[in-house]
């Protein structure tokens, strides 16, 4: 079976039972995901480096006691977010995402109200990745969590409530409120 | 935000949106992370491939001392068992009867080991000689044989052993035992060729040196020679030591083979048994008053 038609979970499996050459599909595939999910939610790009550095070093670590009793990208996700929340907790490069959101929030007001304006303009799209990311930093913590483990993990309503050990309608409710918010924040974009 | 119902969900333009502006976002980790993750875990296969190979042998080592020391210790309690069984009826018999103790009293023993013989001795071949080795055995070796156990009959008693088995061997024309003396031919004596006591006695040997338990019990149980030896002059006690097969060099013992049997080059089973660092073996045949 060739790496790119093999499952996550097969290819976890060959890394686990000493196929080291598996990893490197499964890291290619998932990599920037991961790191969307962590600089988005971090919005510094030193510490997601060092958090992407964490998360594959434990996906490795740990592969051997990975089950496929939960998909791959569940449990790679549940790494990330738990390395993500002690990082902030031991405020080791901490971000205030608050600041960031404010500061986004000029950068979006100013994009959305001219955006075909001089200079400007030609940047827009361009920016609209940056906006994105500052739009996200207005979410609130939880809010922008969910939504990124949805979007980014591909995953369900039920596994991001897992992931994050909330209810499933709490849960869905984070989901929608930040989807909104996002409507409205990126709608010139649209 | 509380403001938003969230019936007013639509994901789908949300989620494209963030996809498109996803694309467009340059920012990616960087190639030192990417190559020391896929390093990394490199090393990780490596060093478990290692650490597996080292567990393995551990457990093959541990497999193996399960597999030694359980039997072994089984072994040695079962020879120990048998023992007593052995002994423990001989010492009863053999005190004197309080009331009918006469100078006559040996004699008489012997007389009766020697009508017993047959029913408690080898086969039906030996049948015949049975008087005959009642008369010419020694009067030291005469023992009461009624109370003893059956077992008793395929183990000699060490004074026997070491007295007669020797002797046996170096001398099979005497009429002292009767697979010594059925290992030679003699006429009209009724061995069938595969019941040959050569065969039996190599297969003896062969039982004690792969660890067939029941073929040597089977083998004890036709008055095989206990103490044959082979081309090297192994006994079948040598040769079981040799291989470290603790449960028939404990049989073996239990049954009377001479714990200082040395081969053609004059090692004996307890210098086989400390070469091959078989320490329940070196116990069981010192126990049995191995030199």
């Amino acid at each position: 079976m060739t790496d790119a038609g093999e499952s996550d979970e097969a290819l976890i499996g060959r890394y686990a039972r000493g196929d080291a050459a598996a990893f490197v599909p499964l890291y290619r595939r998932h990599e920037m995901r991961v790191w969307r999910y962590l600089e988005r939610n971090v919005g510094n790009r030193a510490t997601t480096d060092e958090l992407m550095q964490e998360v594959w070093f434990a996906v490795a670590r740990d592969a051997v006691r990975y089950e496929p009793t939960a998909r791959f990208t569940t449990w790679l996700f549940t790494i990330a977010r738990n390395r993500m929340i002690d990082s902030i907790r031991t405020s080791r490069q901490q971000v205030s995402l608050e600041t960031v959101g404010y500061e986004a929030e000029l950068v979006v007001q100013q994009l959305t109200t001219e955006p075909n304006a001089g200079p400007l303009a030609a940047v827009v799209v361009r920016d609209q990745a940056a906006a994105l990311t500052q739009a996200l930093g207005q979410l609130p913590r939880e809010q922008r969590d969910a939504f990124l483990l949805q979007i980014e993990g591909d995953l369900s309503v039920e596994e991001v409530a897992t992931i994050t050990q909330s209810s499933f309608e709490t849960t869905k409710s984070r989901l929608r409120y930040a989807r909104t918010k996002l409507r409205e924040l990126l709608s010139e974009y649209a | 935000m509380s403001k938003v119902p969230p019936s007013q969900d639509q994901p789908d333009d949300v989620d494209d949106q963030y996809r498109r502006a996803s694309a467009l976002d340059p920012s990616r980790p960087s190639e030192a992370v990417r190559r020391a993750v896929l390093a990394h875990a490199a090393q990780l296969v490596a060093k478990r491939a290692t650490r597996d190979e080292g567990s393995m042998i551990k457990s093959t080592r541990r497999a193996v001392n399960q597999a030694w020391w359980r039997p072994a210790i089984l072994g040695t309690l079962a020879a120990a068992a048998l023992a007593g069984l052995m002994v423990a009826p001989r010492f009863l018999a053999l005190r004197p009867p309080p009331a009918a103790a006469t100078p006559s009293a040996p004699d008489t023993r012997t007389d009766e080991r020697a009508a017993s013989a047959p029913a408690v001795g080898p086969g039906s071949a030996a049948k015949p000689r049975a008087s005959t080795r009642g008369a010419d055995m020694p009067t030291d070796r005469a023992r009461p044989k009624g109370n003893a156990p059956a077992s008793d009959a395929l183990a000699p008693p060490r004074a026997a052993m070491d007295a007669g088995l020797e002797a046996r061997q170096r001398a099979p024309s005497i009429d002292s035992a009767t697979t010594s003396i059925a290992a030679v031919p003699r006429p009209g004596a009724a061995v069938t060729p595969t019941d040959a006591p050569v065969d039996r006695a190599a297969a003896f040997r062969r039982a004690a040196e792969i660890g067939d338990l029941s073929g040597l019990k089977a083998l004890l149980e036709k008055q095989v020679d206990i103490d044959s030896r082979d081309a090297m002059g192994r006994t079948a006690l040598m040769l079981a030591t040799l291989h470290g097969q603790t449960n028939e060099v404990a049989v073996l013992l239990a049954h009377g083979a001479d714990p200082n049997a040395a081969d053609a080059d004059g090692t004996t089973p307890l210098q086989a048994a400390k070469a091959g660092d078989h320490p329940v073996i070196v116990t069981a045949l010192q126990r049995y008053g191995a030199r």
